[in-house]
């Protein structure tokens, strides 16, 4: 830590100032110092990107870019800040990606939706954005999208001609000698989900891939300064339906810390069952998805049975088994009136998943079939996982040791008993194998926090009909803050900032895994057979939702 | 001949064909409706990847303006008589979407569906009862509400 600020205040800098334990905060005064800085911090290990967000400030006319870097394997974070000019001509700064491969993506989003221009990116261009946004930068926050959306049909057809552009091109350039095409795969391929990857072939080997994305870009961070904040949770929630409950515990974070509030320890516990709930949910789907994608329907069909006992249990807290919004500033958003019974639904969900469990390791774990195609294929190695910010499961199966409950804990896990969750050689079985182990391990956390909340109620210092909330106030003051959790697919950024006595959230960026974990299929799907992708596809348990978001 | 139609009718109505094409969050639901616990397949429903053999296409919530092009295509390659259903509220005016820039909020009006099935998710049971109203349209013949008209006519796909 020492090591980093010293670094740091070698440049000149506004200010370099703790944070939180973890985390040191700086500002640079010249934007021409950025390069330099982050390439010393390389040097002492600050080797991963996690996310570039812009803040736009119109009337100071100045574009704030943040950076968060980290160091993966000592569990530092730096928070760079520096403020470059607002004007379109003028609002360029140098391009990381050449020093940290991991921001090359979040600087292609900052470019198209905010137009900050950064010189030296190897390839700059539109992303994410549809093609009638292209040039007009949508989260800017004089940009009037009311205007834009009046013409929908022309838009519509800007953006088809776009891909007949792309098709022209690519019929020019590839021709069909030699058995070269070009191959889409997906939206409508059945493993793929909404998502194309434009896969370049030479009859079944593949030589390149280049994945197209946007097809869900609802623009869940412009939506979100539209509405207040509780209903900024309806936005946050929708991130991804699969792991619904921690994005909500995420951004509730971040609000606590503006406003300067505690939550109760009831409350941190219901946290940790919830938010270990929704992880259950999604991993049953990741597992079962990762057969599904090989074409063993069999399994995928097991794991939904037993999905269905755990969104019983979320149906029976919030009321719905999907869109719970159960989570929100202050607290978890009900009070438990009868804890026994809900409990109860908890264990029969878990007996239901131990009474698979011998089944599903005899059968499926072991399946000779999936050894074959996954062993040894799709390996990442650690510095693979440094260089390129892999997060979660997919970095855990590398034996790479990271897990914000563990490096940064918040809601209860500081007081529960775990440990890192890893698996070997960072192969396509591995990338299964630590799904499954991490749902036995949040059946654990559920027990253990269970036990915790029971406890305390005989011990009469919860209560679980009052302590579920504290207050809130209803504005905010200004202040700006970072949140991150653990995701069911890694590790989930906020980055809130508000403004004095607001009602709304003026900025948040919202960092989430699969933006990283699809830039990889770039490297990872080269030199495999078109047979291999939806195995590797689905081996990097990707969610369009957050990739888009 | 009259006959001979509606026999082909009430057959079509005994196992529509579902393309998968999922657009946005709703298809989890649909994933459960297909799972063991609601199981469609009781019904007669099945899902195949390819647009040219299915009766029946999806509208699994948000429409971005991204992916409606792909959308419209999907729909064009499935023969006649093709349905639309239309799942979740973003499918109906954007729903929770409804302040987003990159959202459609106007996709009845594009591609008219046969059956909208509220809910945001909508339930897999009402997911199948709305399945099962589009049966009963299948079997009396009525042509299709998107055949008839809608935006996606002056649309380039």
């Amino acid at each position: 830590m020492e090591k980093i600020k010293e670094i740091l205040n070698r440049f000149d800098m506004e200010y370099v100032e703790d944070y939180k334990p973890t985390w040191v905060k700086a500002k640079l005064k010249n934007k021409n110092d950025l390069l330099d800085v982050v390439k010393a911090l390389k040097e002492v290990g600050v080797a991963s990107c996690s996310t570039v967000s812009p803040t736009d400030f119109p009337e100071e006319n100045r574009m704030e870019i943040n950076y968060f870097l980290e160091d993966i394997e000592n569990k530092k974070n730096v928070w760079l800040k520096v403020d470059i000019d607002r004007d379109l001509e003028k609002c360029e700064i140098d391009s990381i990606t050449p020093v940290l491969e991991s921001a090359d993506y979040h600087e292609l989003e900052s470019y198209s939706t905010f137009g900050v221009k950064f010189k030296g990116h190897p390839n700059l261009r539109y992303f994410l954005i549809s093609a009638d946004y292209y040039g007009k930068f949508p989260f800017r926050k004089d940009f009037d999208w009311e205007e834009h959306e009046k013409q929908l049909i022309e838009n519509v057809n800007t953006i088809s001609d776009e891909f007949f552009e792309e098709y022209e091109e690519n019929e020019e350039t590839m021709g069909h000698e030699d058995s070269r095409t070009v191959l889409h795969w997906g939206p409508t391929h059945p493993a793929s989900g909404p998502i194309r990857l434009k896969v370049y072939v030479n009859g079944e080997n593949i030589e390149k891939v280049e994945p197209d994305i946007g097809y869900v870009w609802r623009a869940l961070e412009k939506l979100s300064e539209r509405k207040d904040f509780i209903g900024t949770i309806v936005a946050v929630e929708r991130i991804c339906f699969m792991d619904n409950t921690n994005p909500m515990i995420c951004y509730a974070q971040a609000v606590e810390e503006i406003a300067g509030k505690e939550i109760t320890p009831f409350a941190k516990y219901m946290r940790v069952i919830l938010g270990e709930l929704g992880r259950t949910v999604s991993h049953l789907i990741s597992m079962g998805g990762f057969f599904g994608t090989m074409g063993l329907q069999t399994f995928l069909m097991w794991c939904l049975d037993v999905r269905e006992y755990f969104l019983d249990v979320l149906e029976d807290y919030s009321g719905a088994r999907i869109a719970t919004a159960c989570i929100e500033p202050g607290g978890v958003r009900y009070p438990l009136n009868d804890y026994k019974v809900w409990f109860e639904e908890i264990n029969k969900a878990i007996e239901k998943w131990e009474s698979v469990k011998p089944d599903i390791e005899d059968i499926f774990m072991k399946n000779p079939l999936m050894v074959t195609r996954a062993k040894d294929t799709g390996v990442f190695t650690k510095e693979d996982v440094v260089d390129n910010y892999l997060a979660g499961p997919i970095a855990r199966a590398s034996n790479v040791k990271v897990d914000v409950r563990l490096d940064e804990p918040y809601a209860g896990y500081a007081d529960l008993e775990m440990d890192y969750v890893t698996c070997e050689s960072g192969d396509a079985r591995d990338r299964l194998f630590i799904i499954y182990k991490e749902i036995n391990q949040s059946i654990d956390l559920i027990k253990q926090a269970m036990k915790k909340i029971e406890e305390g109620i005989e011990a009469g210092e919860m209560d679980p009909k009052k302590d579920h909330m504290v207050k809130m106030p209803r504005r905010m003051p200004e202040g700006e803050a970072v949140s991150r959790v653990e995701w069911a697919r890694g590790e989930m950024l906020m980055h809130l900032v508000t403004m004095p006595k607001s009602t709304n959230p003026y900025r948040l960026k919202i960092k989430a895994p699969s933006v990283n974990h699809t830039r990889i299929l770039e490297k990872l799907i080269p030199g495999h057979t078109l047979s291999d992708i939806p195995l590797l596809y689905g081996s990097m348990h990707i969610c369009q939702g957050d990739l888009d978001r | 001949m009259l006959k001979v139609l509606d026999f082909f009718n009430y057959a079509r109505s005994k196992s529509p064909w579902i393309v998968h094409f999922c657009s946005g969050c709703c298809s989890l639901e649909m994933l459960a409706a297909m799972g063991p616990r609601y199981d469609w397949e009781r019904y007669g429903y099945i899902m195949t990847p390819t647009p040219r053999q299915a009766d029946i296409i999806f509208i699994t919530g948000l429409v971005s303006k991204k992916i409606l092009p792909a959308l419209l295509r999907t729909y064009e390659q499935m023969p006649e008589p093709r349905y639309v259903v239309a799942i979740g509220a973003c499918a109906y005016d954007g729903g929770p979407y409804n302040d987003s820039p990159s959202v459609i909020k106007n996709m009845t009006e594009i591609l008219p569906a046969d059956v909208f099935v509220a809910g945001c998710p909508p339930k897999p049971e009402a997911i199948v009862a709305g399945l099962e109203e589009l049966k009963e349209k299948i079997k009396r013949g009525e042509p299709s509400a998107s055949s008839q008209g809608g935006l996606w006519k002056q649309m380039k796909f």
